[in-house]
């Protein structure tokens, strides 16, 4: 399968990262030209994640699962590749849920621009660790190195102390998302009622 | 009451934390040592070792230097410890807390003989359950380097064939030359250990360099040194502990300079012995010369080994011409460490005149002039614990390219397996931190979008 997977990962790859300089530039302008390019976002969002799920699970098939999962490299990519096909199914969830709304506002934008930068940056580490397994380095992986002091050479994964602090935060997102409905919607009744 | 604006804020903080803390804290919490499974791991993952390479008519010569922050020169000590002798012979799990490990410098050889190693290095001779490996078993201290067609079963450490298809598979070169300078057990006389690997770690044919001096039936050193020549019958364990020499002290016990050991004499706490009594090999097993002295000076020792093209033994060296290519890999032994916790370098082509990874300078004279020679600075590396088995299987993603002969250096580089030889000790405990590491992202990604959505189709501020 690693033929057709190395051709079928060009579309996520070209889709996706349209889109994140759709959203980027979006998140940053309020310009007729962004307008523009934010009105066929979902379709790059759509084809995107719907060729990246077929991408993905091809790329399941290029070795057996113990192989793919026995070395650094093959952990690595599995799991940017997962990372990158949830973020991005994310912004397409968002998107679609928000509407326009998603732009309304500097803390609207800036979420969607983390989210996009963050899909642009887990798709390029993907696409470098296929590359590395290919048997074509990037410099790139040096540089991640050098940034942020992750070797691609070693399995990225956090101590149980770390995953317990995602819990909680897990949990405290959606916390957060609720607790501010019922209060908005508590207030808008007392508005509606006062009225 | 949480606003609309400032509860997105809030849960966009609260993801960005999450993945700051995830590149914060990533790689840690599993790898540490744990010496009741054999797991050492050292700091420093690759280390240099400059080789330079010269030849004339006659003569070979191999120039080693590598990078040490002190000198180890004991290994094998007899200690006057609670009232009796102890033998202080040991394997440490890591660098020995003593210091009492030798330093090492050894080269496995060979002209073709066998192919996979001019591609794969050591590798192909390491087994399954090798010396010191985690869970090696009862039966492990024996089970030292082969090269796999001498046995039945590859796997099988018993399997050996029988002693005319050894002997056949000898004639043909099937076998690997290895060169060790040991800086106790070797160096003292102006040796280099003479060994080859075949169906065992062989040592060449001849007086050895070395024999034991623990009398065990009597629980004593059978020799000790001549107190008129060194001034006492023995070491000071304060002298030895830490590996280095002590200034105007001999560190080695050579049988010229030996007495029977004395059981009479008031031996006192502390005393110390060399377990090992040294003598002049003869033989194949002399046929490697430490060129000039072996020299430790300022973090750094420089060892040139000297040996004849042609020893007259080839059926336990290989023997070198002008014009021809041979294979190499070198490994170092350092920082007080022995056994399977050394340093060791992917395979590298040496060519005698001819184009090769390096070139050999042919000289003419006794010895060469180094300013002239080139240098070759290589990477050694840790590696762990991997065995030729499992490079062959199925889990390795690189099998299918090992069996159609693809050299190791075309995929791997020095620190990309030694990462791989240390996570491979620590595979379980990863592969499961990294699944939930891996769940975790999502489940972070979703409950993110989750949040966000619900926020933002609240009408108002």
């Amino acid at each position: 399968m690693g033929p057709y997977h190395a051709i079928m990962v060009h579309f996520p790859v070209a889709l996706w990262f349209v889109a994140s300089g759709i959203v980027i530039f979006r998140a940053l302008s309020d310009s007729p030209l962004a307008r523009a390019f934010d009105r066929v976002l979902m379709t790059f969002l759509v084809l995107g994640v719907l060729s990246g799920l077929v991408a993905y699970t091809l790329g399941q098939f290029v070795w057996p699962p113990e192989t793919l999962q026995s070395t650094p490299l093959g952990r690595n990519h599995m799991m940017t590749a997962t990372w990158s096909l949830a973020c991005w199914s994310a912004v397409l969830f968002v998107r679609w849920r928000g509407g326009e709304r998603v732009w309304d506002g500097a803390v609207n934008r800036l979420a969607m621009l983390i989210m996009g930068v963050l899909g642009a940056l887990l798709l390029a580490a993907t696409g470098t660790l296929g590359g590395h397994l290919h048997g074509a380095p990037a410099y790139l992986s040096e540089i991640v190195r050098m940034a942020i002091g992750w070797d691609v050479y070693q399995t990225h994964y956090v101590p149980n102390w770390a995953l317990g602090v995602l819990a909680v935060l897990i949990v405290a997102m959606p916390a957060v998302a609720i607790v501010a409905s019922r209060g908005h919607e508590a207030r808008t009744r007392r508005e509606e009622s006062a009225k | 009451m949480l606003r609309r604006r400032t509860a997105i804020a809030a849960v966009t903080t609260l993801f960005f934390a999450g993945l700051v803390l995830s590149v914060l804290t990533h790689g840690r919490g599993v790898l540490h040592n744990d010496p009741a499974r054999n797991i050492w791991i050292p700091d420093e993952r690759t280390m240099p070792l400059r080789l330079q390479v010269a030849y004339n008519d006659q003569q070979v010569f191999f120039r080693y230097r590598w990078p040490a922050a002190q000198p180890h020169v004991y290994s094998d000590v007899l200690r006057y410890t609670d009232g009796k002798w102890q033998r202080q012979l040991r394997s440490p799990v890591g660098s020995d807390p003593d210091g009492i490990a030798e330093d090492r410098v050894a080269m496995m050889l060979d002209d073709g003989g066998v192919p996979e190693f001019q591609r794969y290095g050591g590798y192909v001779t390491v087994g399954a359950n090798m010396r010191d490996f985690t869970g090696s078993g009862p039966d492990g201290a024996h089970r030292r380097k082969y090269l796999y067609a001498t046995r039945k079963d590859p796997n099988d450490w018993y399997s050996i064939k029988d002693q005319a298809t050894l002997d056949a598979q000898r004639k043909t070169g099937y076998f690997l030359d290895l060169w060790q300078w040991r800086a106790q057990l070797s160096d003292p006389l102006g040796y280099a250990d003479d060994q080859h690997i075949a169906w065992y770690r062989l040592y060449d044919s001849g007086d050895p360099m070395f024999s034991t001096n623990w009398d065990a039936d009597r629980g004593q050193p059978r020799w000790m040194f001549d107190p008129e020549r060194a001034g006492a019958p023995a070491l000071r364990w304060e002298d030895v502990k830490g590996g280095q020499i002590t200034a105007g002290k001999p560190y080695y016990l050579a049988e010229d300079a030996a007495v029977p050991f004395d059981p009479a004499h008031e031996w006192r706490e502390g005393d110390v012995i060399p377990g090992q009594v040294l003598r002049v090999p003869t033989g194949s097993r002399a046929d490697i010369r430490v060129q000039g002295k072996a020299r430790w000076a300022d973090g750094s020792w420089d060892v040139t080994l000297v040996r004849a093209l042609d020893t007259g033994n080839p059926l336990e060296d290989k023997i070198l011409r002008d014009q021809g290519v041979y294979s190499i890999a070198v490994s170092v032994h350092r920082d007080a460490r022995a056994s399977r916790w050394h340093y060791v370098s992917l395979p590298l082509q040496i060519g005698l005149g001819r184009s090769a990874n390096l070139v050999a300078t042919r000289f003419n004279g006794v010895v060469p002039d180094w300013a002239q020679v080139e240098t070759r600075e290589l990477t050694l590396f840790y590696p762990g614990q991997v065995n030729w088995q499992r490079q062959l299987s199925g889990v390795h993603a690189g099998s299918k390219y090992i069996a159609k002969g693809v050299p190791v250096q075309y995929r791997h580089k020095e620190r990309q397996v030694a990462e791989y030889g240390i996570e491979l000790e620590f595979d379980r405990e990863i592969r499961r931190q990294w699944w939930l590491n891996l769940i975790a992202g999502v489940l972070l990604v979703a409950s993110f979008a989750y949040s966000v959505s619900r926020l933002l189709r609240l009408k108002g501020d």
